[in-house]
């Protein structure tokens, strides 16, 4: 006898969505112990990689090793369901270096749905929701399309881009999401009824084409590393590999990668096998486009969205850069189960017919096939200055917002964000005070903090240039920067936090034997094989490895020492030594920032404030900064306003 | 805010002085002041009695309303003829009636905050302020242009352009950096190094146009130090007695030549002393000799001065009037012995302090000031510059060697340091220029 128990509908937490965002987020709320509830359009949708097969990138690969330092989802994941992984800027120096991978999208996904499949206190729902319900200014359930409503404290709305999504292929239009997934109608009404203001975003993705039409001679071979490391940090199960402590060394040589590889075979897919192509656009490519501009949606005013600059279609780059002859281009497999191929840098979304004639323009696409075609995709997003910094609403208590509906682009930024609504509607439902990182310990501070007091008028995208502190928030150092963080959330479990201060106490040791003093005499041959100039006395081993010719490496070699340590703590400790000064610096300038960052603004009324540049007094009565860093941050307020600020506050005794 | 009050002219026995009072109880206070309960009609001068305790005085009376005054708040002046213990007087009284006592550049700053100018406009208000001769007056006038900060941002931006080409290589790992790049961009960068160095170069004049020169006289005791002192600044403002050690205190005094101050640090003479108060005076004289500029070797025709300095000098013989055949030698001295660098004078005479005082210019200001030029004069925006131009080196210096994550930071942090003149330091400007420069993305 089937019942219903009342139960059913009553949930401590609603994620609405499941793409990157969402999965963050309720996986972190489930595992936080609160009973949460996962909706999705279409289950068959979780953790979809509707534009990349790719984790990671600059700036993107430190966010993904952050959100796995906190304990999230992201990193092993992608560790789960490597075709390819390179370390970005090699020769850039750690502070720029950054982790890329070509994964899987197929077992991206199917990865991803079993962990959420398996996580307890989570329960996964297809549907659409139609309403967010409040009473007072406060969340207490949602009430699907279906008419079915659930009971809940928080809401976490990750909707990605599938608000009224619409794609454009030249003169088609279609209320669709990406890859065909319905589009989600209702709820952008309900988000506008509570106070949200709504945007329109614009976005777009590249044609994919079968690998088997692609003449691969015409293009650059691009391998991946030869040394495989992942993003997690924790890496009991990541890679096959029996690496369950740090002591073991975690990279691992794949030597074999087969160069010949024109396209993926299923039986050589392992680790790293999997090639990328560079290629070039070419000049008939261009005059084509050209010729056929008026067709462009773009340029005939049928995309109304905005789209971001760093991410131009191919129409966009030929006409506003019009004097390069030719353009980058990259291919990357989609998975190894599909002959679909990634047309990294030609998106667009020019009709049909000129798209079968362009891609075959580019050199070694003389016969391709086109198997999905590129498109343009408007969706709606909301401001994401009516947030606070924990990522809720201004207006409504317990309503948290992540990913792309907060105008961000990018698995990894919405990631970020997920994780961190997450958290902090469990600190919400809990009453805890909400974790907010700064922007001298995360990338995640910098986009949240960024999202939060600055006004983003196209897709936001994390680059290394926004934050200020890279030299300290390195892809290296993500643990030792947020896993006790995550420890005391209540992310990273007692097992993996004593593992990584075994990790601490190594690295304690390993500074330990370089704090040792060697005599020139034993100094000597070292020195000599690397052409250093022989010190006249006695020289740390921490100070040698700041010489330019010499690293922990070759100390390491040389002296036999640190046998069962793990490559990753050395190349920490030596990026550590070798920036020291630079370290210093960044973190004097951190000191100096704080003493004007946590400064609490009153209420001003900046209007009156007649010191202040017009556009300053603007700014600050409509972003209402709560603190004075946060006031520095926000564009349109300089310096000198800061400064009218900082005498204004001492003149009322404020500070 | 709370109303202040301060003296608005130079303190001192002048004809006039003017007592300004600025804030929302100005007003109040002047009514009481001249005893009326009348609104002034704004911007116009009255002539009133003024109370203070039991004098009476009349003084011009002017009230300006919000914002139409300096500060950009109520403001009223008094223009008192009783010379400078009454403008005290009305001072203290207007304190008892609720005002404060302005602190120094207060309503400078408060017209800074109220908008009525920026911050290096308010920096160069202050330096007119201070301005002693009418050189600090142009160097003054020439930053409430905002020349400097024209000049400064022109130099940020070529910064920016350099950021933003790194930047773009950094955030898009697959555009290459190539070497001709790295030496393109090495190349900017010394051209902004030696136009920095020509900023600073010039302000170097700029402080001198702004802080003087200072010029510690020492020698031995009744070598005559006061009266060179004297001879030099026209007064009488060291006391001259015959009996030595008589001058126990430094007594700074100054004089404009070519439109330069030149601040004289009279020194009790140098040698051992048994009297306290005068050994302490030894003391001061030799802290005078580290703060100088220029030290005055000064000796007479019995008392050559050996006394060793580390410091630029010029030797200098007093007393040649009571030796008169010595006046022809010494003509000669000025102009052709510059290995002992020594002139010969008499500063009971008056004889040769001219030449000296030329002496001393050549020595010390080296080149002719030119009025029209951009000096800066500010400490805070010498140090950004000094700051800005160690980086830039430091920059150039790693381009070769080290890794452009650290070169960009050396770079970034100049161009933050330029910031700090121009007032912008948006990083969104680098990510703008990285986007109109170049095609990236996907």
């Amino acid at each position: 006898m089937g019942t219903i128990n009342k139960n059913e509908f009553e949930y401590d937490a609603v994620v609405i969505g499941s793409g990157h965002a969402g999965s963050e987020a309720c996986l972190a709320l489930a595992r936080l112990n609160k009973k949460t509830l996962l909706t999705t359009l279409n289950l068959d949708s979780i953790a979809f990689l509707a534009c990349n097969p790719s984790i990671g990138g600059t700036a993107k690969g430190q966010l993904a090793g952050e959100i796995d330092a906190l304990g999230g989802e992201m990193g092993k994941n992608a560790d789960k369901s490597l075709l390819q992984i390179r370390v970005l800027n090699s020769g850039k120096g750690p502070a720029v270096q950054s982790l890329r991978a070509q994964v899987d999208k197929v077992v991206y996904h199917n990865e991803m749905k079993k962990t959420i499949e398996r996580q307890p206190n989570l329960d996964v729902l297809q549907g659409e929701v139609a309403k967010i319900l409040t009473e007072n200014k406060k969340v207490v359930g949602i009430k699907t399309a279906m008419g079915e409503t659930f009971k809940c404290k928080a809401v976490v709305v990750a909707t990605g881009v599938y608000l009224n999504s619409k794609i454009i292929i030249g003169d088609f239009e279609k209320y669709t999401g990406p890859n065909g997934f319905e589009a989600s109608t209702k709820l952008t009404n309900s988000l506008i009824n509570l106070g949200h203001k709504i945007r329109r975003f614009k976005t777009g993705t590249p044609a994919r084409v079968d690998g088997k039409s692609i003449d691969y001679s015409k293009f650059e071979l691009q391998p991946g590393d030869d040394s495989i490391q992942g993003f997690s940090h924790f890496k009991n199960n990541s890679f096959n590999e029996p690496s369950n402590s740090y002591f073991n060394n975690t990279l691992f040589n794949q030597n074999d990668i087969n160069s010949n590889c024109s396209r993926i075979d299923n039986k050589t897919n392992t680790l790293n096998r999997v090639p990328c192509y560079l290629g070039y656009t070419s000049t008939a490519m261009h005059d084509l486009i050209r010729e056929n501009i008026d067709r462009a949606p773009l340029y005939s005013g049928r995309i109304h969205g905005i789209g971001p600059r760093y991410c131009p279609s191919i129409e966009d780059k030929i006409m506003r850069f019009a004097d390069k002859e030719r353009h980058q281009l990259f291919l990357e497999p989609e998975s190894a189960n599909t002959d679909e191929v990634y047309v990294q840098g030609i998106s667009s979304s020019m009709p049909c017919d000129i798209q079968r004639k362009m891609y075959r323009l580019i050199p070694g696409f003389e016969n391709v096939k086109i198997m999905r075609y590129a498109y343009a995709i408007e969706y709606d997003c909301i401001d994401a200055l009516d947030l606070k910094n924990n990522l809720e609403s201004k207006i409504i208590s317990g309503l948290f917002f992540a990913g792309q509906i907060n105008g961000t682009s990018g698995y990894e930024e919405a990631a970020a964000q997920g994780i961190m609504a997450g958290i902090n509607a469990e600190r919400y439902i809990d009453n805890l005070t909400p974790v907010v990182l700064g922007r001298d310990q995360a990338y995640i501070g910098v986009l949240i903090d960024d999202l939060t007091t600055k006004d983003i008028v196209e897709p936001y995208r994390m680059m290394t240039s926004r934050a200020e502190h890279r030299l300290i928030l390195r892809q290296d150092n993500c643990d030792i920067r947020l896993t006790k963080i995550g420890h005391d959330i209540g992310l990273i479990d007692d097992e993996t936090h004593s593992k990584f201060c075994e990790k601490l106490s190594i690295i304690d040791k390993v500074n330990n034997e370089l704090n040792v003093i060697y005599s020139p005499k034993k100094l000597e041959k070292l020195f000599i094989e690397n052409n250093e100039n022989l010190p006249k006395n006695g020289l740390t081993l921490h100070e040698c490895i700041k010489r330019n010719n010499l690293d922990i490496f070759k100390i390491k070699n040389h002296f036999n020492l640190f046998e069962n340590v793990n490559n990753d703590i050395l190349e920490y400790v030596n990026t550590e030594i070798k920036y020291e000064g630079y370290i210093r610096q960044e973190k004097e300038l951190i000191d100096k920032m704080k003493s004007i960052e946590n400064i609490t603004l009153p209420e001003i009324e900046y209007k009156n404030l007649s010191g202040l540049r017009l556009e300053a007094r603007q700014k600050l009565d409509k972003f209402k900064p709560s603190t004075l860093g946060q006031a520095k941050r926000i564009d349109g307020v300089s310096p000198s306003d800061i400064n009218v600020l900082l005498v204004y506050l001492k003149l009322k005794g404020i500070i | 805010m709370e109303t202040i009050v301060a003296l608005a002219t130079p303190a001192g026995n002048g004809g006039v002085a003017i007592i300004r009072i600025s804030g929302e109880k100005s007003n109040d206070i002047l009514k009481s002041l001249i005893n009326e309960n009348v609104e002034l009609e704004p911007r116009k001068m009255y002539l009133k009695d003024v109370h203070v305790e039991d004098i009476v005085d009349k003084c011009l009376v002017v009230r300006f309303v919000r914002p139409f005054s300096y500060t950009g708040e109520d403001v009223v002046e008094i223009h008192s003829h009783g010379g400078f213990l009454l403008a005290q007087k009305i001072i203290e009284q207007s304190i008892k009636l609720g005002a404060q006592l302005a602190t120094p550049g207060e309503f400078s700053k408060r017209a800074f905050i109220n908008g009525k100018m920026s911050l290096d406009q308010a920096e160069g208000v202050i330096n007119i302020i201070n301005a002693e001769t009418e050189m600090q007056l142009k160097a003054g006038s020439n930053l409430l242009q905002g020349k400097l900060k024209d000049f400064v941002s022109l130099l940020q931006n070529q910064l920016t352009d350099i950021l933003a080409e790194i930047e773009a290589k950094l955030d898009y790992p697959e555009y290459e950096y190539t070497d001709q790049e790295s030496s393109d961009i090495k190349n900017r960068l010394s051209t902004i190094k030696s136009q920095l160095e020509s900023i600073l170069d010039d302000g170097k004049q700029g402080q001198i146009i702004k802080n003087g020169i200072k010029i510690a006289i020492v020698g031995a005791p009744n070598v005559g130090k006061s009266s060179l002192l004297n001879a030099l600044t026209n007064s009488n403002r060291a006391i001259v007695t015959d009996i030595a050690g008589t001058t126990r205190d430094i007594v700074e005094s100054e004089y404009i030549y070519k439109g330069i101050v030149f601040r004289l640090l009279d020194t009790a003479g140098i040698h051992e002393s048994s009297d306290v108060v005068e050994k302490i005076g030894i003391e001061r004289a030799k802290n005078a000799i580290n703060e100088a500029d220029l030290i005055i070797k000064l000796g007479d025709i019995h008392n050559i001065n050996n006394i060793d300095v580390d410091k630029p000098f010029i030797n200098v013989i007093n007393k040649i009037d009571l030796e008169p055949n010595k006046i022809k030698k010494s003509k000669n001295y000025v102009n052709n012995n510059n290995e002992y660098n020594t002139i010969y004078i008499s500063a009971k005479t008056g004889e040769n302090i001219e030449e000296l005082k030329e002496k001393i210019f050549k020595e010390t200001v080296k080149h002719e000031l030119k009025q029209d030029k951009l000096y800066l004069t500010n400490t805070r925006q010498i140090n950004c510059i000094k700051t800005c131009l160690e980086r830039i080196n430091n920059a150039i210096n790693l381009i070769d060697f080290s890794t452009l994550d650290l070169v960009s930071f050396e770079i970034k942090s100049a161009w933050t340091c330029l910031g700090e003149i121009t007032g912008n330091d948006n990083n969104e400007d680098i990510i703008d220029k990285i986007f109109s420069k170049f095609c990236l993305g996907k």
